[in-house]
């Protein structure tokens, strides 16, 4: 099967084709193919949902009025671009989310591999953290916004309060998911509990940890974006609120865009950190 | 679950224990290193009583119980790691054991690229690695095909015997039993007790296993053992 042959000869400065041309086997270079197609199928799904919007706003009988219209929504993000506000919002939203995202994660994590150490603490804290985790976060915003005030800090408390149980529960259960031969054998090898937790414990949950990172990524997101919507001067949530006050769909729909950019961003970053990490996992190649 | 067993080991001596399938051998391990206290009787090391794992121990399951995010060598080196010897003489020492078992330029191989055989290997160093005086194997081999088992079998008899360690070697495999060991236990059912004790004594070398099987003597020994295991 000589693959190149099926194909258009591609252009000879095309980054595509230099990508394409590149040297491997065989088989990598059917995956390679099979990427595109997937690709070329998410591009053609993605211009014919947006086409028949655009087509049935356009007087085919959908109000735009109502539901915005992909040819607006463009605009309106050139708009955002032009005068510069997407980056103050995305800047503002996307640092509650990182801030929220880190501190709640450390917290979360530390407290979670800290239960470890003690089997009777962590059945006394078990109810609380059930209930803690059990509230829904958007009911948390209005205290939020009294302790913290209108600013970062209160965005940055409701993402950290998004994340916090989350990663507390993820820490833990990974690592009481050690396979207690192993603990048995670090202690047959001399090792304290210090360095059972060090040796073993830390690095086998990190699989788990890392799992609820991706997970939490969404969750500051939300977190973040709630606090904007109770009281905010800035930021994607800010917008996404007073837009939708002024009926501005179109606008809502390009800040949503934003947000979605933005959240996309984030857990990207987080599978590079994770794969770089995580050598040992093939499979997260 | 362990009625009245009692037993010794010796210096330099490899000993195994058969018996039929729970009847708490592994158990009688985890109480010989110490994991477990014991509810009644006790464990003499070196003539005293065991208060918690021993400093010189090495211990061996059928799971090899690699950990994924550490190298060959690296898995090695983990019970140097815990005594806080140095890093290049930790690494020095895993790496002269790897090669010494055919794996030097598997040595930074992740284990998840590694065979069943290679990876049992790599445990067996880790085992060897902190320079233990005693070895206690729950059937390390048994999940290894024929080739690999009488391979590894060799190489740790010759690890074992070259350097005088001593092996407590807990097992199903009546032949391995035999080919491997100066002496053989026979443990009952349930409450398990000493059934008989078997000195294995076959002339030539008794790191070829191949070898040990074709005396006419290991047929013997293995049938006799066969029959007081009482398999039902």
């Amino acid at each position: 099967m000589t693959l190149p042959a099926t194909l258009p000869a591609p252009s000879r400065t095309s980054r595509l084709a230099r990508w394409w041309s590149r040297p491997g086997t065989e088989r990598q270079r059917i995956g390679r193919r099979s990427m595109l197609q997937v690709a070329l199928c998410q591009l053609v799904l993605l211009g014919i949902v947006l086409g028949l919007w655009e087509w049935g706003t356009q007087g085919a009988g959908v109000n735009a009025f109502l539901f915005g219209s992909p040819s607006v929504i463009a605009a309106q993000l050139m708009a955002m671009f032009s005068d510069g506000s997407v980056w103050v919002d995305a800047r503002v939203t996307g640092l509650e989310t990182l801030g929220g995202f880190v501190l709640g994660n450390l917290l979360g994590t530390a407290l979670g591999l800290s239960l470890w150490f003690s089997r009777f603490l962590s059945r006394v804290v078990q109810p609380f953290v059930l209930a803690l985790g059990s509230v829904p976060i958007v009911a948390l915003a209005p205290i939020a916004i009294i302790w913290f005030g209108t600013g970062f800090a209160s965005k940055l408390a409701m993402a950290t309060l998004s994340v916090v149980v989350v990663a507390l529960v993820v820490a833990y259960k990974g690592a009481l998911g050690v396979d207690p031969d192993q603990i048995n054998l670090m202690r047959s090898l001399g090792a304290n509990r210090w360095q059972i937790f060090r040796l073993l414990v830390l690095p086998a949950s990190l699989t788990d940890i890392f799992a609820g990172l991706k997970l939490t990524v969404g969750f500051a997101l939300v977190g973040a974006i709630v606090g904007e919507f109770m009281s905010s001067s800035e930021g994607l949530g800010h917008a996404i609120f007073k837009a939708g006050s002024l009926y501005a769909i179109s606008k809502v729909f390009a800040a949503l865009t934003v947000t979605v950019v933005l959240a996309l961003v984030l857990s990207a970053v987080v599978s590079r950190v994770e794969r770089a990490l995580l050598p040992w996992r093939h499979d997260l190649n | 679950m362990i009625g009245s067993v009692s037993f010794d080991l010796g210096e330099g001596e490899i000993v195994s224990i058969v018996g039929p399938s729970g009847c708490g051998k592994t158990t009688l391990l985890n109480l010989i290193c110490g994991l477990l206290p014991p509810t009644a009787g006790s464990v003499l090391w070196h003539g005293r009583e065991l208060t918690g794992v021993p400093p010189r121990v090495g211990y061996m399951l059928q799971k090899d119980l690699l950990l994924p995010w550490r190298t060959a060598v690296q898995n090695v080196t983990l019970g140097l790691q815990v005594r806080q010897v140095g890093g290049r003489e930790r690494l020095a020492t895993a790496q002269s054991l790897l090669d010494r078992l055919g794996l030097g330029e598997f040595a930074d191989y992740y284990p998840s690229a590694l065979s069943g055989g290679m990876r049992q290997r790599v445990a067996l160093a880790r085992t060897l690695a902190s320079d233990p005086e005693v070895l206690l194997f729950d059937e390390p081999f048994s999940a290894l095909d024929f080739q690999t088992k009488i391979l590894i079998e060799r190489d740790t008899a010759r690890l074992v015997r070259g350097e005088r360690r001593s092996l407590l070697l807990i097992t199903h495999d009546v032949e391995e039993a035999v080919s491997l060991s100066d002496r053989v236990i026979v443990l009952s059912h349930r409450p398990c007790t000493v059934v008989s004790q078997h000195h294995i004594d076959l002339p030539g070398d008794r790191t070829d296993m191949m070898a040990m099987r074709e005396q006419p003597e290991f047929a013997r020994y293995v049938r006799k053992i066969w029959t007081e295991l009482d398999i039902r």
